[in-house]
């Protein structure tokens, strides 16, 4: 089906604030890095084509804030997403036991017709600090608590050093591909009868 | 209000109804590459965004729809091109939309769309958008529109470095887009203040306060653009923002904007730029939240500072500390009416910054617990629970970074903020700062810094003002025990020293009444006996005559102190105390000093210790300190043991007496000391106990018609054999065996019970006897004349 929704993949970045969900955008798309905090407000996206099976996809990756204070327009940009990225600190126990609110609040609000088997991917970043050594979460640890959620996929990176960076957005692309899109199916009502069949044969062109 | 909730429901339906519908048969459009239907219905379903009913959270959603919508359009504007449309022509087509908000929509899709082909330079048409966004003055639709246009173009600004750059400084052409967008979205915003009716400010103001996101935004994309770097931060970027944000004379706007640029523009760039920051706040509303960015801002930089030594020296090349020392002065100077929340949370980000950046200047420290008090001292003790807690914060915060109590003490101006809070606060300090001690193991070695200690903990050390009425009994005994260990840990090498720190505890100790004392004394008491002991092994070497820290001085001391006990009373307590430091005098040699010890504890016995259980408990300390007694003469030996026994014999129980006297047996032999080797009284001792014994017995049969306890015989054999083995001549094989006798024919009589505890407790001893026999050698040898 190559319908233009199709081509287009929306994937959700969520995580306390300042675990790196910015960084890692930024160094996926512009493989840039800066060790500078500038908080995020509000939730915004960018995008980047990635190729598929001799196909072009778009990503849209939407990046949130992580303080609260900096979303107050609610999570109306939740809808439709294909993805859902979980972000935490390897060196931060709170981002990781945080995980699980961001993704209850994720199914909640987003509300996705099969939220078993939502995509989700969970991102350990900032395991290049102190080369390992003030980690608080081992990746066990982690891949525990991604087992007992319906084996997400799990990746330790880096976005200062661009360690795993592209490997994760790639699953993530991948899985964003998998999640059958929820087109709500719109019917008008007022359509003729001609019209109806017409739209159908439409519908199966595509 | 729930009937308005549901109504808005319905418009959100109907409005994503329409949407829908238009939706539908613009994507048959674009699947049919229809692009002039794809025009009339992408805007007409634009026009649902033309509502003037919903809430901001309610109008994003079906913002959001659009939004996903149009990405579909973009695309097919990409192909458009693609296939030969001519971008240029694109962009004055969509400008025949009926509707000036589809209209502008359409042509930021475009728009985006343009600037990609690069068919004209980005700058131009960022710049022909944003000017025609004026043309929508509905705040929040004009908010949303302009937040469209914010997102398209994110991607596509002239940055440094990215494919749109052009020429000439188009950097500051990309800033100056995203400023102007920022400076028009927050006076629709700040406008939607004064529109409508008086009576729905408050709906108005939760409204904005949702739509604040999307003015906030554009400020962290300006932190986002590569080239803003410090330069144009500081000669562009930060003033032109703060001149909208002074200017704008709002104060939902000031306080969240002010917010926005301390989380989004990076510490380095708030350091070099410090006093511009800082000198916009005077000239905010009188209503802003200062305290709370101003806070948000010095948290900021403490974290910063954290981060890595390497950074300090920007720090203290901008001195920022007078920066924002001098920010605080004057933020509270002209906030007379400031709450003290307020005062102390300004504070107390100050005091965390600065010991963050300046560990080592404690003068800073102290200067702010100095501005503290005075702000203080005008309003008198803390009230409410906020103000409590955050002065805690305050106070912990200098013990947290310096594991050291040591360094608090030299704080002047530390327990005068101590002097503001209310009783429980202060005991609550006080625990904090015990806690910081036990945990960092901290040495307080010398008497004024107890006495300064002991100045700040005394909401633990005696009843402040409000009564203990509500005091709960554990907390009470928990806060007790911890001042019991601080008291243990107090220590210095230096004898004198020591005795000045004993002395300024017993001081404030002594002040602590009834209840705390029990807690407080022994510990005192025991450390003394370690500084005793302690000059004790020293007095071999060096014997100096000047010193006031003498053992005997020392225990005149503690005589003192413990005699406060009574007053309580805890005459047990006391009485066990006494004999501690008898038998510490004891070990000293100071003979006298050992025999007063031992007078008062038998005074205590005789006139305060009136329960007959603890006179037996007590009784029992006393003879067996006794017995462990070198020190006495015969003399006062004669006096102590005789007293001994005689309170021996008058204990109300006849068992109780039995076994005291027996006990006593001991004080008349002891192994260790020749001179106390007085075989007729062991066994006058034993012949009593054993008198004792049978007159138990007796009333046992007279009442019960059964044999007593003969366990009490048993106990009394076992005395024999102890004394018979040390080869005492007064006990003779005849006493030892009459003795069993005794007790085989009493536990054999027609009248005894069985007693299990009895049978196997003889029989033990009958075996230990057999077990000496078998021995052989000198032991041996006496025990064979003993037949069984
Ligand atoms: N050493 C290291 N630092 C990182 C890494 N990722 C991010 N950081 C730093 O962590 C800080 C926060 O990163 P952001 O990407 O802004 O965090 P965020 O999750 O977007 O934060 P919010 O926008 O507040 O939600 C910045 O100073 C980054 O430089 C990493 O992989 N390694
Ligand atoms: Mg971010």
């Amino acid at each position: 089906m190559a319908s233009r929704r199709r081509m287009l993949l929306k994937v959700i970045i969520l995580g306390d604030s300042g675990v790196g969900k910015t960084s890692l955008m930024n160094q996926y798309v512009n493989r840039k890095f800066s060790n500078q905090y500038k908080a995020t407000i509000g939730a915004d996206f960018l995008t980047k084509e990635v190729q598929f099976e001799d196909r072009l996809y778009t990503l849209q990756i939407w990046d949130t804030a992580g303080q609260e204070r900096f979303q107050s327009l609610g999570v109306a940009f939740y809808r439709g997403a294909d993805c859902c990225v979980l972000v935490y600190d390897v060196n931060v126990m709170k981002s990781f036991e945080n995980l699980n609110n961001w993704r209850e609040e994720f199914l909640l609000q987003a509300s996705p017709s099969d939220p078993e088997n939502f995509p989700f991917i969970v991102l350990g970043n900032k395991v290049d600090i102190d080369g390992g050594n003030s980690r608080v979460i081992s990746e066990k640890k982690a891949k525990a608590w991604c087992a007992s959620k319906g084996n997400i996929p799990y990746f330790e990176t880096s976005a200062k050093e661009g360690f795993n960076v592209e490997a994760a957005f790639q699953c993530i692309a991948r899985n964003a591909l998998k999640n059958e899109p929820e087109e709500e199916l719109y019917l008008p009502d007022t359509i003729d009868v001609s019209g109806g069949q017409q739209q159908r044969s439409t519908g199966c062109e595509c | 209000m729930h009937a308005v909730t549901e109504d808005e429901e319905k418009w959100l339906a109907a409005g994503i109804t329409g949407l829908q519908q238009n939706a539908f048969y613009m994507h048959r459009a674009l699947d049919s590459n229809n692009l002039k239907d794809a025009l009339k219905y992408s805007a007409q379903m634009l026009s649902e965004l033309r509502t003037s009913r919903l809430s901001p959270q309610k109008y994003y959603e079906l913002y959001m729809r659009a939004f996903d919508e149009l990405r579909k359009l973009e695309m097919f504007f990409r192909e458009e091109t693609k296939r030969g449309c001519s971008v240029v022509e694109l962009y004055e087509l969509v400008q025949h939309a009926g509707n000036i908000l589809p209209r502008l929509y359409l042509l930021c899709t475009v728009g985006s769309v343009y600037i990609k082909s690069k068919e004209a330079p980005a700058k131009d048409i960022l710049k022909d958008l944003v000017e025609m966004s004026r043309g929508i003055q509905h705040p929040l639709r004009g908010l949303f529109l302009r937040s469209y246009l914010s997102q398209v173009s994110r991607d596509k600004l002239p940055d440094l470095g990215s494919e749109y750059e052009g020429d000439a400084d188009t950097v500051s052409d990309a800033v100056e887009f995203v400023l102007q967008n920022f400076t028009e979205m927050n006076k629709l915003w700040v406008r939607m203040q004064h529109q409508g009716p008086a009576r729905e400010k408050e709906k108005r103001e939760k409204e904005r306060s949702e739509l604040r996101d999307l003015v906030g935004k554009n400020l962290h994309v300006l932190s986002q653009i590569e080239g803003v770097d410090l330069d144009m931060y500081r000669e562009t970027v930060l003033p032109r923002i703060l001149e909208q944000v002074v200017n704008c004379k709002d104060e939902i706007a000031q306080g969240y904007l002010m917010d926005c640029i301390i989380q989004v523009f990076p510490d380095e760039y708030h350091l070099q730029t410090l006093e511009t920051l800082l000198g916009a706040f005077p000239q905010l509303q009188p209503s802003v939240d200062i305290k709370m960015v101003l806070s948000r801002l010095m948290e900021r930089l403490s974290n910063y500072a954290a981060s890595s030594a390497d950074v300090l020296p920007e720090f203290f090349q901008v001195e920022a500390f007078a920066k924002l020392s001098s920010a605080i002065s004057k933020v509270i100077e002209a906030q007379d009416d400031m709450p003290v929340f307020g005062v102390v949370t300004l504070y107390s980000s100050l005091l965390t910054f600065t010991l963050q950046v300046h560990p080592d200047r404690l003068d800073y420290v102290d200067q702010i617990l100095g501005a503290c008090v005075k702000k203080l001292s005008g309003k008198g003790k803390l009230e409410d629970n906020k103000s409590r807690k955050q002065i805690v914060a305050l106070l912990s915060a200098p013990l947290e970074k310096y594991n050291d109590i040591d360094t608090a003490l030299k704080l002047s101006n530390y327990p005068n903020v101590m002097e503001y809070l209310d009783d429980g606060t202060k005991k609550e300090m006080a625990s904090v700062i015990i806690q910081s001690i036990m945990k960092n193991k901290s040495l307080i070695s010398t008497s004024e810094k107890v006495e300064a200690l002991f100045e700040l903990i005394k909401g633990l050390i005696k009843d402040l003002e409000e009564n203990l009425l509500e005091l709960d009994e554990e907390d009470f005994h928990e806060e007790q025990n911890s001042v019991a260990r601080l008291i243990q840990m107090l220590h210095n090498d230096d004898p004198e020293e020591m005795l000045k720190i004993i002395t300024t505890v017993k001081k404030h100790i002594l002040t602590g009444g009834a209840k705390r004392l029990p807690f407080t004394v022994p510990p005192l008491i025991f450390n003394s006996l370690k500084l005793i002991r302690r000059l004790q092994n020293q007095e071999e070497t060096v014997a100096d005559e000047d010193a006031s820290a003498t053992p005997r001085k020392i225990f005149q001391l503690l005589n003192q102190i413990i005699e406060a006990l009574s007053s309580v009373p805890k005459p047990e307590l006391a009485l066990r105390l006494y004999l501690q430091c008898a038998e510490a005098a004891d070990d000293c040699d100071l003979e006298p000093v050992a025999y007063e010890f031992f007078t008062q504890a038998y005074l205590l016995y005789e006139e305060e210790i009136s329960d007959s259980k603890s006179q037996v408990t007590a009784m029992h300390l006393i003879i067996g300190t006794l017995q462990r007694m070198h020190v006495f003469g015969v003399e006062n030996r004669d006096t102590l043991t005789h007293k001994a026994t005689g309170y021996s014999a008058k204990l109300l129980k006849k068992p109780d007496q039995c076994r005291a006297v027996y006990a006593c047996s001991h004080l008349f032999w002891v192994d260790d000391q020749d001179s106390i080797k007085d075989g007729e009284r062991v066994l006058l001792c034993l012949k009593r106990a054993l008198r004792i014994a049978n007159a138990v017995q007796q009333m046992a049969n007279a009442t019960r018609g059964s044999s007593g306890s003969v366990l009490l015989f048993i106990e009394i054999l076992n005395k024999y054999l102890y004394f018979f083995e040390k080869g005492v001549t007064q006990i003779t094989v005849a006493s030892v065996q009459s003795l069993i006798e005794l007790i085989t024919n009493e536990m054999q009589g027609e009248n005894s019970t069985s007693d299990p505890t009895a049978d196997a407790f003889f029989a033990s001893t009958l075996r230990f006897i057999q077990f000496q026999k078998d021995k052989g050698g000198a032991v041996g040898e006496r025990y064979e004349a003993i037949k069984l």
